[in-house]
């Protein structure tokens, strides 16, 4: 019989030791498994997010993050000088702004995107038709529904600074149609106008300016020379490919979340670790007569130390393979509340499983298994048969 | 050549309050087919004579060879394998593993010393029906009689097929009946050609044996020749 049948058997017999390893092991290694799809799950998802847009560049002035530095202006301008470059394929200006929807019930708050019309990416255009002029405005579909508005219908749009009480008359507008807007929260209310308009509404006067421009690398072309290229054709812009604001997010805000997966991660191991090796003492402890009548028969040193270790590799195993659906369904739940925090773009995921967390949990767990065997195995390695044997008959 | 041959063993136990000699300067040898009785009162050092006899224990001084091999100097596994190959143990307390079957149990040091299937399950059932429980084949440890489990403990010490058979007190957790049921079972074995070393406390039992040695504080002081 080898050590895993004869393991097996010693966990059957004793289900309820051998189940309870194994609930204890499943809970902490659902824990694990969502600290390791936490731990680079941002990371994953803003990429993907940033990719979808299908631009790989960023270019503002300075590096803050868009629609906090200075803004670009003649926008419009500096974007047909850069489509002229070889190695760019397609540029967008884009300007982020806060307004406020006045509407008859009660103003709401509204993220203002803008865009030159006809530009590729910056918004899906789900029905009507685009923006062609100043004067018009794409909504999202939560932003009709609080309107209870139509397609046609007016809108009315004023400036909202953060602490800033305006007095400047509502910007009228028509919606021509509805849009699906990115990086925007599951209930977000997102309109989309021109530049000049966004300008207008931000109190104004109808420039041309952008916080940043989108842009597309020529096929071909890396988009470091890109980069490059655009800097060199404008000396006051700071081009950022996305792995260059991957990284950025990650030196960030990001990185907190790493060193929450990463103290998290120690500590579920840590339990799970202490746990088996109760468990695997308890047990080990509860047989020394068995081992040691199996040790005066003639098994080996190294074949009882083996049941052990099959013991451990045993609960270890199946507590790990019952965490990946758990961890799977509790990072659902997580996720989604998380996503319930205002702001969180509906595309974003905390938790995003990719392969390379199911290998780190395979790892983490076999070092696990064969950590908190070590105790019980030097147990039984340093068992005295004799007197084990003796103090058996005497008890 | 003696099954087993003794020279001079003595087994002294470091305690706190200084050390204490169980067995002192031991000479013993056991020969093919021998039946040896090892009597004397509690803490005399049967047991632990025994467990040096098995190759459980190691002296603290004398020889012990095995089928003319010393096995003062052999490592754990070497060691492992005499105890499997050619000694067998028959405990007090039985010492069967309850998650197994009696076959199961019966089958272990025959899979451990790595006997084929087919020769393991032929000889699983000549043993169970030799010790008279080929239908409690399939019975757990927990579903038999003490005297059940101590001829399936019996069956597991034969696997092998030892030379030498050790037990300790092997009716010392049974009454009086059961006792000697397991008894003549030990004669059977015997008397087919295993040598048997006995410890135990029964006088009747012990004059089964053809020889009956006598410790007293660590020491054999007497000799007996039954028959």
């Amino acid at each position: 019989m080898s050590a895993f049948a004869f393991a097996l058997r010693s966990l059957v017999r004793q289900p309820a030791r051998a189940l309870l390893g194994i609930a204890g092991v499943a809970a902490v290694g659902a824990l694990l498994f969502d600290m390791l799809l936490l731990s680079n799950g941002l990371v994953i998802s803003m990429e993907r997010m940033l990719s979808t847009t299908g631009y790989d560049l960023r270019a503002a002035i300075g590096t803050a993050p868009p629609g906090r530095g200075p803004l670009i202006e003649h926008a419009g301008a500096i974007a047909t000088r850069l489509r002229t470059l070889p190695e760019v394929a397609r540029v967008t200006p884009l300007r982020l702004s806060d307004g406020l929807v006045v509407h008859t019930a009660r103003p709401f708050a509204v993220r203002v995107m803008g865009a030159e019309p006809g530009s590729v990416g910056a918004w899906t255009v789900l029905e009507g038709r685009d923006v062609r002029a100043s004067g018009e405005v794409l909504v999202n579909q939560h932003v009709l529904e609080l309107l209870d508005a139509r397609v046609g219908g007016p809108l009315e749009l004023r400036t909202s600074a953060p602490g800033v009480r305006t007095v400047t008359p509502p910007f009228r507008v028509q919606i021509v149609g509805v849009a699906d807007f990115p990086f925007e929260s599951e209930r977000g209310s997102t309109v989309g106008l021109s530049l000049e308009d966004v300008d207008r509404v931000s109190g104004g006067g109808g420039a041309q300016s952008a916080d940043q421009l989108l842009i597309a690398t020529a096929q071909g072309t890396t988009p470091a020379a890109a980069k490059a290229a655009v800097e060199r054709a404008v000396p006051t812009l700071t081009a950022m490919t996305n792995a260059q604001v991957l990284v950025r997010l990650q030196e960030g805000g990001l990185s907190y979340f790493r060193q929450i997966s990463f103290v998290l991660t120690t500590v579920t191991i840590g339990f799970a670790f202490l746990l088996v090796t109760v468990l695997l003492t308890v047990s080990v402890n509860q047989r020394t007569g068995e081992i040691a009548a199996l040790r005066a028969l003639g098994f080996s040193r190294r074949r009882a130390i083996a049941d052990v270790f099959a013991e451990a590799v045993l609960i270890v195993g199946s507590g790990a393979v019952l965490a990946l659906p758990v961890g799977l369904a509790l990072s659902r739940l997580l996720d989604w509340i998380l996503k319930g925090i205002p702001g969180i773009p509906a595309s974003l995921h905390f938790f995003v499983f990719q392969p390379r967390a199911l290998l780190i949990h395979g790892l983490l767990f076999a070092f696990t298994a064969v950590a908190a065997a070590l105790y019980p195995m030097r147990l039984v390695a340093t068992l005295p048969i004799a007197a084990t044997l003796r103090r058996e008959v005497v008890s | 050549m003696s099954v087993i041959e003794a020279r001079d063993l003595t087994r002294v136990f470091p305690m706190p309050a200084g050390p204490v000699t169980a067995v002192r300067g031991v000479s013993l040898a056991v020969d093919p087919g021998d039946f040896v009785a090892l009597c004397g009162p509690s803490g005399c050092g049967k047991s632990t004579l025994l467990h040096l006899l098995g190759v459980v224990d190691t002296p603290s001084s004398g020889t012990l060879t095995v089928d003319g091999e010393d096995v003062a100097t052999l490592g754990d596994v070497a060691r492992s394998r005499i105890r499997l190959r050619k000694i067998g143990f028959v405990f007090q307390r039985f010492f069967l593993l309850p998650m197994l079957t009696a076959a199961e149990n019966i089958e272990l040091p025959m899979a451990e010393a790595g006997v084929s299937k087919s020769e393991r399950a032929h000889r699983v059932h000549e043993l169970l029906e030799y010790v008279e429980l080929s239908k409690r084949a399939d019975h757990r440890p927990s579903q038999l009689s003490g005297g059940e489990m101590q001829r399936i403990a019996i069956a597991r010490a034969l696997a092998n097929r030892p030379r030498l058979l050790l037990a300790d007190e092997p009716t010392g957790e049974l009454d009086q009946t059961t006792g000697q049921h397991i008894a003549e079972l030990l004669d059977r074995v015997n008397a087919d050609g295993t040598a048997l070393v006995i410890v135990t406390h029964d006088a009747v039992f012990a004059r089964r044996a053809r020889r009956i040695l006598t410790m007293r504080d660590g020491v054999l002081v007497s000799e007996e020749r039954v028959r």
